[in-house]
């Protein structure tokens, strides 16, 4: 019980996937303008890294190992990933037009998500369990919710904030966002 | 030695194969119908899905374009030889629904 606890507080603050990893950066400036869209990316990418990860571990310990092929994890996991990102496209496309409509050309882009790979990645190198795997990504994901919608927020107020013209637009986004990965950096420490 | 390298082969194709059969499956469960026409306006387009006009993408650029929202002249990367068409497509579409109202 107290490895679980410990994993999901590494996935969700210690080992932030994007402040402390810097995995998934282009969702994280790209869509990061507004509250409302940047839940919706965040949710979207937690829920195709849940069932990626479930897949691709699967496929990893029962098919890959059984098989003494492991060399085609990266490529076989890909190959999840993207058809996953299609299948969450179309579903999102029927449920919430809206959504769809803000997530617009970063709902593909998902596919080349660095974070959903390395997550799966990770998973499969840190020699977690099936539970272990469940575990650490719903943590990853959320901890990218967490700091996607942060940062959604310190945006909105910066865009209100006399910036000066040369710091403008992603300049400002990527001091804060530097500031931001320095104060997660602190939390290494705990575990 | 074949088999070494015939397997992953296979497994890799197996694998892609159940996941375009699910993909197909959804893609039927959820479709939604579009206008057809904004396929069509797509065509015309670049889609190069650079963002330059303001739309996230080609496919919003041409939504907007056939609700009368945005100019053909947004459109940065379109080549000028690529102009008519697209504006004569828009004239003949704004031009059949003026008829049928």
């Amino acid at each position: 019980m107290d490895k679980i606890i410990a994993l999901a507080f590494a996935g969700f603050i210690a080992e932030n996937v994007i402040l402390s990893q810097f995995l998934g950066i282009c969702p994280f400036l790209g869509v990061s303008k507004k509250r409302s869209s940047a839940l919706g990316m965040g949710f979207a990418v937690l829920f195709v890294m849940l069932i990626s990860s479930m897949v691709t571990y699967v496929l990893y310990r029962y098919v890959l190992e059984t098989l003494n092929i492991e060399y085609m994890r990266t490529i076989v996991f890909i190959l999840v990933i993207a058809s996953l990102v299609q299948m969450v496209e179309t579903f999102i496309k029927k449920v919430s037009p809206a959504l769809y409509k803000a997530l617009g050309i970063y709902l593909p882009l998902i596919t080349t998500n660095c974070a959903v790979l390395g997550v799966a990645i990770l998973n499969i190198s840190k020699d977690h369990n099936f539970l272990g795997t469940v575990v650490y990504t719903t943590a990853i994901g959320l901890g990218f919710i967490f700091v996607m919608f942060i940062f959604s927020m310190l945006r909105e107020k910066i865009n209100n904030a006399p910036v000066p013209k040369a710091f403008q637009g992603i300049p400002i986004a990527l001091v804060v966002a530097a500031i931001l990965a320095i104060l997660f950096s602190r939390f290494g420490g705990i575990i | 030695m074949l088999w070494d390298i015939l397997l992953p082969a296979i497994i890799l194709a197996g694998i892609g194969f159940v996941l375009g059969i699910l993909i197909y499956v959804i893609g039927k469960v959820f479709y939604v119908e579009e206008d057809p026409s904004i396929e069509q306006v797509v065509e015309l387009l670049p889609r190069y899905n650079c963002g330059a006009c303001g739309y996230p993408g080609c496919k919003e650029m041409a939504g907007a374009l056939l609700k009368n929202e945005a100019k053909p002249a947004l459109c940065k990367p379109l080549k000028k030889e690529s102009l008519p068409p697209l504006e004569e497509y828009l004239k003949n579409y704004f031009e059949a629904k003026k008829q049928q109202q």
